[in-house]
């Protein structure tokens, strides 16, 4: 899952963006405005962390923006907000931000609100992700094929939890790119392929059979019934 | 003393009310006109036509030989008992009229005193249901300019200024709680990313912990302003004879060393023996804040002249920088509270927002002016205004 932190005090926009890379999220940074919208226009973000007040373009205009331009799948947008006044909220809100968050907050209640935003993508509810013989707890970081652990790394997981999120769909090596890694991977490298053969081979391990299966010239899909 | 309260508060509330007593006062001030009047014109009556009893006037005549007596009275006598009888009817008529009157003179006195009294209930009622969080309405009492009128709308006028202040109020503290969060939510969050990481390295802990230092002073430098312009807001400066140029060439010796490592020349020309009165550490905080922003904001290599003088009855210090200069449209804001030429750059480099406000209300709390010149490209100049209060004799205090 692909974020994008938009937040002009840089030591708060850093420190948010090390904790949600830790959750396996593939997280790019703004300082401001324009830099905000000119990142949306390129990568395929899930979803914008994004301070209302911001200099240059205001965060309502980011909002605002981001929908009309993004066409059919605009990213969530969770608000952060120093302000406490219903009135900001309620304009951000009904410019199309989908959550909001009041400064300071709980790094556990911003994680926790990132999930569940990720999860309307899915139209499911709590963190378990279930495809197959497959769990995916996205709260706890654990993923379990036929009741046993799998030991993933964070890009592992963050590859896995996108695939369950889309199962069923073909998944080119561009989306997986787009999606679970930030603007700091390089596109020429086989790094897509490398993780996801490494992610086949613990799934094998766990259980019987190989959920994701390669689509000959168009990616990998994770099988919904096996 | 308890016992008159007592019965007070027995009372209905009706009757407590002035439009009963004013009723009373109207029933009672228009019954005794009456009743005066009604007893004089009696009175007059009454001296004028003399009754005597019509007995005494009466005659019997009996013939000599038997037959029937007849009793007369005199034409006289006729007319003083017709005279009796109307004076007893009069009497009759006034009492019913006076008591007709008192009854009726309690009804208009009523009603007449609630048709006084209604602007005032609705002032009343208006007053009631404003609370300090909505000051937004207004009585706005209509009909003529008369005593009540007048009343309504000094009340409108005063709600109008205590609505101003309340929203300036809570600007300002919207503004300062938005100011405190930011650095807040950089602790917290730096702190808990960092606490989260099981196997974070010497020097990623020691960022974390440089970075949660680094908004704590941010929030130090910001807590001291708020509460610097707290306490100003209180007439609670000091007020004593201070050494203007003494002031300053203190308050800016500490800028010395920071306009050096910034490249900066700062030139002094300071008059000596100018005295005002007033508090020594606000005039100097006066001066460092004026610097800061100077030394701050003016492009490395260039020079910052800082002057004092007086002319006239009238202290003056001037700061004037080579600074980027601010333009005409936002020289307005530059006293505001929380108000920045550039949001992005001033967060980063160490101002509060606050400097500027503050030295407006200190120098107007000394009875000063504070005057901005600047031209965008060629720099800015503070002038600051006080008054003196003895012009000094030997100028040989430094």
């Amino acid at each position: 899952m692909r974020v994008l932190v938009v937040e002009d005090e840089a030591d708060l926009a850093d420190a948010v963006a090390r904790g949600l890379r830790r959750e396996g999220y593939a997280v790019d940074v703004a300082y401001d405005g324009d830099e905000a919208l000119d990142k949306a226009a390129v990568n395929a973000y899930d979803l914008v962390c994004l301070d209302l007040n911001l200099p240059g373009i205001d965060g309502i205009e980011v909002v605002r923006r981001l929908r009309a331009d993004a066409g059919a799948e605009p990213p969530r947008v969770l608000m952060l907000t120093a302000r406490d006044r219903t009135v900001d909220r309620v304009v951000g809100l009904d410019e199309g931000a989908d959550d909001y968050l009041v400064k300071p907050f709980d790094f556990d209640e911003l994680k926790a609100r990132v999930r569940a935003l990720l999860r309307r993508d899915a139209g499911r509810s709590g963190a378990l992700l279930q495809v197959g013989d497959i769990e995916l707890d996205s709260a706890r970081h654990e993923a379990r094929r036929a009741g046993r652990p799998l030991a993933l790394t964070p890009k592992e997981f963050a590859l896995l939890h996108y695939f369950m999120s889309k199962s069923g769909q073909v998944l080119s090596q561009e989306d997986l790119l787009e999606h679970v890694w930030d603007e700091n991977a390089d596109p020429f490298t086989n790094t897509v392929r490398v993780t996801v053969m490494t992610l086949r081979r613990k799934l094998a391990d766990a259980g019987q059979g190989q959920p994701i299966q390669t689509v000959v010239g168009r990616g990998y899909r994770l099988r919904e019934e096996q | 003393m308890n016992e008159p309260e007592g019965l007070w508060a027995r009372l209905p509330e009706w009757m407590r009310s002035a439009r009963f007593r004013y009723t009373l006062l109207y029933s009672a001030v228009l019954f005794g006109l009456a009743a005066v009047v009604l007893a004089a014109i009696y009175l007059v009556l009454l001296m004028s036509l003399r009754a005597t009893p019509v007995s005494a006037g009466r005659r019997t005549l009996c013939p000599p030989f038997g037959g029937q007596c007849i009793t007369f009275i005199t034409f006289q006598h006729a007319e003083r008992l017709i005279n009796a009888q109307i004076l007893d009817k009069l009497r009759f008529y006034m009492f019913g009229a006076l008591g007709a009157l008192f009854v009726a003179s309690l009804g208009v006195g009523w009603v007449v005193a609630g048709r006084v009294l209604a602007p005032i209930g609705r002032i009343t009622a208006v007053a009631r249901d404003i609370q300090a969080t909505d000051l937004s309405r207004r009585i706005q009492l209509p009909g003529p300019e008369d005593e009540l009128k007048q009343l309504a709308d000094t009340f409108d006028a005063m709600l109008a200024r205590l609505d101003a202040a309340f929203a300036a109020q809570r600007q300002f503290v919207a503004d300062a709680s938005h100011e405190l969060r930011n650095p807040l939510a950089i602790i917290r969050t730096n702190a808990d990313v960092a606490l989260a990481d099981p196997d974070a390295s010497p020097d990623e802990l020691r960022q974390a912990i440089a970075t949660v230092k680094r908004a704590g002073d941010r929030m130090s430098l910001l807590v001291d302003d708020l509460l610097a312009l707290a306490r100003r807001q209180q007439p609670t400066l000091e007020h004593e004879p201070v050494d203007l140029g003494a002031a300053v060439a203190e308050a800016s010796d500490d800028f010395m060393v920071p306009a050096e490592t910034r490249d900066i020349v700062l030139d002094r020309a300071i008059a000596p023996g100018v005295v005002v009165t007033g508090d020594r550490e606000a005039l100097k905080r006066v001066v460092a804040n004026l610097l800061d922003n100077a030394v701050r904001l003016a492009p490395a290599g260039s020079r910052i002249r800082l002057a004092t003088g007086s002319e006239g009855n009238r202290a003056w210090i001037a700061v004037a920088d080579e600074g980027p200069g601010i333009s005409p449209e936002d020289q307005q804001h530059v006293f505001d509270r929380f108000w920045r030429a550039d949001k992005a750059r001033a967060r980063s480099d160490g101002g509060t927002g606050l400097g500027l406000a503050i030295v407006r209300q200190i120098v107007e709390s000394h009875g000063g002016e504070v005057r901005l010149h600047s031209k965008v490209g060629v720099g800015s100049s503070f002038v600051v205004w006080l008054p003196i209060t003895r012009p000094a004799l030997d100028g040989a205090q430094r």
